[in-house]
């Protein structure tokens, strides 16, 4: 059996959501379990006192990495078939820092925003719906925008393939950097726990 | 060694798994084995440009009666194709399995179908594969028929050519074809005469098949 099992044909569609819809409560009450349905917790990313977001996230990519990686090295998964969303570089800088500054303001980001609306909370109601209206804005002002939104297209972008040095050696670079992100985050948190105490 | 994880955190376990193997990828090579290639254009263009990418059906044939072993005739057009006519010893490999193939990277591996460009396709797909010795078949299943099949004898043989038809003409029948005796003639006795049937010799031991065989020595 190889991954990714959708595109060998093992499911449809209609199996697809299904797995989808697994996939997704997974991902869902693990956001929850790591406190994301906070938007307090997740606002103190940008304040220096809780780097969770940071550490939970960069887990994640660390561990699929690590995953993805020696599935495809052992033969269980055809990495070429994995779709990568593709780079536009200058609208993607500008999305992001919409996206950052709404994450601020509103203290959730999307994905977030939907665990914070399961569990009931007003604030991420508001929130979801200002993500649907943002949708539709963009939506009603696309053919304004659609110029610079597809411009500096770079296709889909790996690390390897930008930085030409072999897989093994990012892999392992980007595991360095997850480890020290993690222990910087640490002294930064004790840092900012020690000024507030003084305070 | 022991007291030292037993005192780690889990997180500290978990750190000092990542890192392990992080560690082993730098040794653990790409892992893009399936669909991505590298082709070396410079080798490419010059083999091209030498003709070192193909064998002619002549030295097939003659490969195929001296019960030569040390290459593989791969079939690279689609089944009901290869079912109604193959070559001898031949396998059916069409051109998307070719990835998934049980072909080894140090085989003498000769691709052919019916004409020349499919056969060429494959070819560049092995090439890019890594594949060493990968070989055309010259003209594919067609030059195949024409020369070796079908042959047919010049018109105003020189006695170069005679000697050349009269070798050939004996190819031809260990292959289960007919030999044409006049130019010219050929397509419409063709279409009569039809494929050979397929339960010709595959891959005959040396010293198996005796008179055809003794002429190879001056084939290529």
């Amino acid at each position: 059996m190889m991954a990714p099992l959708f595109k060998f044909g093992l499911f449809g569609d209609n199996v697809g959501l299904v797995v989808a819809f697994i996939i997704g409560i997974g991902f869902g009450f693990f956001l929850e379990r790591a406190g994301f349905g906070n938007a307090r917790k997740l606002a103190a990313q940008f304040y220096l006192t809780d780097l969770r977001v940071f550490k939970v996230m960069f887990t994640a990519i660390v561990t699929a990495m690590l995953g993805v990686y020696y599935l495809s090295v052992l033969g269980f998964m055809d990495l070429s078939l994995v779709y990568l969303t593709p780079t536009f570089l200058a609208p993607q800088i500008v999305g992001g820092l919409i996206l950052g500054f709404g994450f601020v303001i509103g203290g959730y980001c999307p994905g977030t925003a939907c665990v914070g609306v399961a569990t009931g909370r007003i604030d991420a109601l508001v929130l979801f719906a200002g993500i649907f209206a943002g949708i539709f804005g963009f939506g009603e002002l696309y053919p304004l925008v659609s110029r610079f939104y597809l411009s500096t297209s770079m296709g889909q972008l790996t690390l390897p393939q930008v930085t030409r040095l072999p897989y093994g050696l990012l892999v392992f670079a980007v595991v360095l950097m997850a480890l020290g992100g993690f222990a910087g985050a640490g002294w930064v948190e004790r840092r900012m726990a020690a000024r507030k105490a003084e305070a | 060694m022991r007291a030292f994880l037993k005192d780690l955190s889990l997180n500290g376990k978990l750190a000092l798994t990542a890192f392990a193997l992080g560690f082993i990828a730098l040794f653990a090579g790409t892992p893009y084995r399936g669909a991505h290639a590298v082709l070396n254009s410079k080798e490419l263009s010059l083999t091209m440009a030498t003709d070192a990418d193909h064998v002619g059906v002549k030295t097939l044939a003659d490969w195929i009666i001296q019960g030569k072993s040390d290459f593989r005739v791969v079939d690279v057009r689609n089944e009901a194709a290869y079912a109604d006519y193959h070559l001898p010893s031949a396998e059916n490999i069409p051109v998307a399995a070719l990835g998934e193939s049980s072909l080894q990277h140090n085989e003498k591996i000769i691709v052919y179908a019916e004409e020349g460009a499919r056969a060429a396709q494959a070819w560049m797909l092995l090439k890019a594969k890594g594949f060493k010795g990968v070989y055309m078949l010259r003209g594919g299943l067609e030059a195949w028929k024409d020369s070796v099949l079908f042959p047919r004898i010049p018109e105003n043989p020189t006695p170069a050519q005679s000697v050349e038809f009269a070798r050939i003409r004996e190819v031809s029948k260990f292959f289960g074809g007919t030999p044409q005796a006049l130019a010219g003639d050929s397509t419409t006795t063709r279409t009569v005469v039809g494929m050979p049937r397929l339960t010709m010799p595959a891959a005959q031991p040396a010293g198996g098949a005796g008179a055809p065989k003794k002429k190879k020595k001056e084939g290529c």
